[in-house]
């Protein structure tokens, strides 16, 4: 079966079968970018899609949406410039993969952004901390978007290939905002003692969450078998893990951050590091999973509030469309 | 005025027209830099992602054109914690249109906003085309590319808003608060200097001109929306018809300003004051390499 490859490949596929793709060809098939709207994909791996795909675009936004009071609090004019970019960045790849997701057919955009807004959408973790000072702004820039830059790099082969063509320009903006965050780093390390200081604070609050981002170990994942196997998944949070602390203990060494006591990280005799998974509040971690942690709820409870206040605008657009259109679905979305 | 000689360059002025060119500088400056500020505040908050994503772009822009005039400033020996950070707020010459705050989810007030901005932006960058200051003249066309998108983007909004009544009654609360506001882009920072940069021709067209001009445009625009303008007679007495406009107390041209100008002030100068910075970073090419 894996020697059909190709358009007709796949025409002979629907000649052969007439209806959508069992389980065992989306196994025997997975790879990369294998798959696209023209595939009839089975409902089970449509659903597994948009839960990564919607995670994915909600983290976007949610992050975006915790950056936002630093566009105002950035300390020089040009710094203030690149996080407004940032920001619309960010904003735009949530735009691509809730396209992305809603080229699954199981939800639209809207009603995505109706979960996102009424807490039941799930986001990365370390979205639900707020942030209260410049000092922390590397801490995501720098360390959860280059967390971020292990796992995107890893789904340019994901199966779903629009997924995976959304990774492409993602992936390209990202490698700035990491640059961004490094720049905004070495900044605050070389400055005085007073900035050191607080950033080695903000460093040590936020590490463990940094360490938590790639999810539980592989044993305690619910998703991971599934979307492995159909290819959504290219490598395992305990590998994304160990690949971002071998390459980032170093660089916040090199930035002369001090690496804290807990959780205990072990340098291994081939100079790989291995964290100790048991030092981390995993409690917290599933608490946060559910969207039921305080501080992220207030996030979420924020974010909706505003999109609520805007609603009369939305409905303005949906008359002023039906107006021009008829009361047909409007050709372009309104900007 | 159009035959006025050119300027020399920022070390070879004299006191006049230096002080002449500051004042300039720092009202298209500030009024760039405050406005941008208030249009970020949309960032993750605007109606729709497209919309979030073009407001982004447009508060870019105009922080961009900011730092081109500021840049400016820096020829006379300032440098940016002088010129943003460190400067008193109490100095700022923005016109009180770009400082004011607006409630959550009040989009006519941006729609409103940047119409009544980049109309007068439009009108004043066009009278800086042909400025007998050559450092300044040069920049004006890049930014004047942008602003055309810009009021484009403005008249489109402000038509679309426009239509059902529900929203076009929340345009119009936005029109009576704004408008008097809106009059201080043209509002003196101090009636001499003012008469020095037309003098000098560092400006093409003075403030009552371009004020006129600027009521032409809008008033008749708003009006074919469906919007009033309180005291505007039109289109009879074209010549007198903005006479009896009444201005707000504080004008921002004269460093007058409102209270919420202090609070954004102190928000956006946060971060800055808490590391104990003594300078700005600057992370882009010098304006004038690119």
């Amino acid at each position: 079966m894996q020697s059909i490859g190709g358009p007709i490949g796949k025409w002979l596929l629907t000649i052969v079968y007439g209806r959508e793709m069992d389980i065992e060809t989306v196994k025997e098939r997975a790879g990369p970018r294998e798959f696209s709207a023209k595939d009839d994909m089975p409902e089970e791996y449509r659903k597994a899609a948009t839960r990564m795909i919607q995670f994915h675009a909600n983290s976007e936004i949610m992050g975006a949406y915790l950056e936002r009071p630093f566009i105002r609090q950035a300390p020089s004019l040009e710094r203030k410039l690149a996080f407004s970019a940032k920001t619309q960045d960010e904003l735009g790849h949530g735009q691509l993969l809730y396209r992305a997701a809603e080229s699954l057919g199981i939800k639209t955009r809207d009603e995505m952004l109706d979960e996102l807004a009424n807490g039941e959408g799930k986001f990365l973790n370390c979205f639900h901390y707020p942030m209260e000072s410049w000092v922390e702004t590397p801490m995501i820039a720098f360390f959860v978007d280059g967390a971020a830059m292990r796992r995107q790099a890893t789904l340019k082969n994901t199966s779903w290939e629009p997924y995976a063509h959304a990774m492409d320009k993602v992936c390209f903006e990202e490698g700035f905002h990491v640059k961004h965050g490094e720049a905004i780093l070495h900044e605050l390390m070389t400055g005085s003692k007073k900035e050191q200081e607080m950033t080695q604070e903000a460093f040590e609050k936020w590490w463990p969450r940094i360490i938590q981002f790639f999810g539980p170990t592989d044993k305690q994942s619910t998703h991971h078998g599934f979307a492995s196997e159909v290819g959504l998944k290219q490598m395992s949070n305990d590998e994304l893990r160990r690949a971002f602390l071998n390459s980032y203990v170093p660089k916040a060494e090199k930035y002369g951050l001090e690496i804290p006591d807990t959780p205990r990280i072990t340098k291994n005799d081939d100079g790989t590091y291995e964290v100790n998974e048991d030092d981390l509040d995993w409690d917290e971690f599933f608490q946060i999973a559910k969207n039921e942690y305080e501080p992220g709820v207030g996030q979420i409870d924020g974010r909706k509030k505003a999109q609520e206040a805007v609603a009369w605008v939305r409905e303005s657009m949906d008359k002023h469309e039906q107006g021009i259109y008829g009361g047909g679905e409007s050709p372009q979305a309104a900007d | 005025m159009a035959a006025a000689k050119q300027l020399p360059g920022p070390q070879d002025l004299s006191d006049d027209e230096r002080e002449a060119l500051e004042a300039l500088l720092f009202s298209l400056a500030d009024d760039e830099f405050v406005i941008a500020e208030r249009y970020t505040e949309w960032q993750v908050r605007a109606p729709t992602i497209e919309s979030d994503i073009s407001v982004a772009n447009i508060a870019q822009d105009e922080l961009g054109h900011a730092r081109l005039y500021y840049d400016l400033l820096e020829d006379f020996g300032y440098e940016e914690p002088d010129l943003i950070w460190e400067r008193d707020a109490s100095e700022w010459r923005h016109s009180t249109l770009c400082e004011l705050p607006f409630d959550e989810g009040d989009w006519a007030d941006y729609v409103v906003r940047s119409f009544l901005f980049d109309e007068a932006e439009y009108i004043r960058l066009q009278a800086l085309e042909g400025s007998s200051y050559p450092r300044l003249a040069d920049r004006i066309e890049k930014i004047l590319a942008e602003e055309t998108y810009h009021r484009e983007h403005a008249r489109s909004w402000l038509e679309r808003l426009c239509e059902d009544d529900e929203s076009r009654a929340r345009m119009q609360d936005a029109v009576d608060r704004l408008m008097p506001h809106a009059l201080t882009l043209f509002a003196p920072t101090d009636e001499d200097i003012e008469a020095r940069i037309d003098d000098l021709g560092i400006r093409t067209e003075n403030l009552l001109t371009m004020r006129e001009e600027w009521l032409d445009e809008v008033v008749p625009r708003l009006e074919s929306v469906g919007l009033h303008v309180e005291e505007a007679q039109l289109p009879e007495q074209y010549d007198v018809h903005h006479a009896d406009f009444d201005l707000p107390d504080e004008l921002g041209r004269d460093q007058s300003h409102t209270d919420a100008w202090f609070d954004l002030y102190d928000e956006f100068t946060k971060s800055y004051r808490e590391l104990g910075r003594h300078e700005a970073a600057k992370i882009m090419k010098d304006p004038d390499d690119e």
